[in-house]
């Protein structure tokens, strides 16, 4: 019986026969396989083809990794707090004209840049000369920008073409006048008649609405005069009730 | 972060109106008008200098290239933002429909593979419990 006790189990101390060892490996010691492979053995018996022949219980199971904290089921709208954001862009119509962005920019900014050579992309694609140091102009280089007087011709008036275009939308609304000091200076006389005509309707309209006041106001008088008047009294002298 | 474009930002104000009151004395140039346009050309080289001093401080931005494209197309770039916005919802739904439909199947075909297999899965079952959650 000691000599039972004090023998080691072959099983447990040879490091052959680990279960690591051997029993991941062979399909004669059938364990539990926690790794989540396939177990499969491949049998290669001469003169017939090799065939895989799959072994133990389960496959497939796998330890299930843990859940992250943010997956794809998850409303990333409501996680990064974007639900502002999308109500802003999503609820209302975003006008699509690049003015509409930049409202207090200059000039037609709504045509594509390709058309005049003022593309961003091309800023990238061909980069400019940066790095060097720009000076003041002297008073010889000035004398390169001295320049005849008139107006330009109309192919290159583009400034006045802007204004006309500027101001056809001003027209439709009254109220977006955050354009540039000159155009405020040239809808300055617009907008003077324009607050200039509401005023005088206003006046208008309670002109009409005193008028109507003062038409009850002599009725009312008329009424007294003839409730007083002798012919409304009765010969008692009580007034009739009308 | 919003200081530091808030400085290029007045700043390139104030260069695109010098270079908008520029535009207005070369469109019907007058003689008299020469002294000044020289000194709005020497004030644009002043406020090209100022926004080139500005480069330092923002070093660290990025733009997606797409804006770009929106911008050159003469579209307001908060499209770009708006459109992003919308993908991002639609794939986010689009994934969400898949993992719930993942998780019916899985449910689904425990009780399908118990009617047919009911050992095996008590035995799949008794396996995965010591594991952690199936």
């Amino acid at each position: 019986m000691a000599e039972l006790i004090r023998r080691p189990e072959p099983m447990q101390s040879s490091p052959r026969s680990s279960p690591r060892d051997r029993g991941s490996r062979s399909p004669a010691y059938p364990r539990q396989d926690s790794s989540g492979t396939l177990k499969t053995t491949i049998s290669l018996v001469p003169g017939k083809t090799p065939s895989v022949i799959h072994t133990g219980s389960f496959y497939l199971v796998k330890d299930i990794p843990d859940e992250a904290e943010i997956t794809g089921s998850t409303n990333l709208l409501n996680y990064y707090n974007l639900e502002h954001s999308y109500n802003r862009f999503l609820n209302k119509k975003v006008k699509e004209e690049l003015s509409a962005f930049l409202p207090h920019l200059p000039g037609n900014i709504d045509s594509p840049g390709i058309q005049d050579n003022s593309s961003l992309r091309s800023l990238i694609e061909k980069i400019p000369i940066v790095n060097k140091e720009m000076n003041q102009l002297s008073g010889s280089a000035l004398s390169g920008f001295r320049l005849h007087p008139g107006p330009l011709p109309e192919q290159y008036q583009t400034m006045n073409q802007m204004m006309q275009k500027k101001r056809k939308h001003k027209k439709k609304n009254k109220d977006s006048d955050k354009g540039s000091a000159l155009q405020v200076a040239q809808t300055d006389s617009t907008a003077d008649n324009s607050l200039k005509e509401p005023e005088e309707k206003k006046i208008k309209r309670a002109k009409r609405d005193d008028e109507p006041k003062d038409k009850k106001k002599k009725k009312k008088d008329k009424k007294k005069k003839k409730k007083h008047s002798p012919d409304t009294t009765t010969a008692n002298g009580t007034e009739i009730a009308t | 972060m919003a200081e530091k474009f808030e400085a290029l930002e007045q700043q390139l104000e104030l260069f695109i109106e010098n270079t908008r009151q520029m535009g207005i004395i070369v469109s019907d140039f007058q003689p008299q008008g020469q002294n000044v346009l020289n000194q709005k050309i020497q004030t644009m080289v002043t406020e090209m200098n100022e926004i080139d001093k500005l480069r330092t401080q923002i070093q660290d931005v990025h733009v997606p290239m797409e804006v770009f494209d929106y911008i050159d197309q003469g579209q307001n770039p908060n499209l770009y933002t708006k459109n992003c916005l919308e993908k991002a919802l639609a794939k986010n739904e689009r994934v969400k429909g898949k993992t719930d439909n993942l998780k019916r199947f899985k449910a689904m075909l425990l009780v399908e593979l118990s009617k047919v297999f009911p050992s095996e899965m008590e035995m799949y079952r008794a396996l995965k419990q010591g594991r952690g959650p199936t």
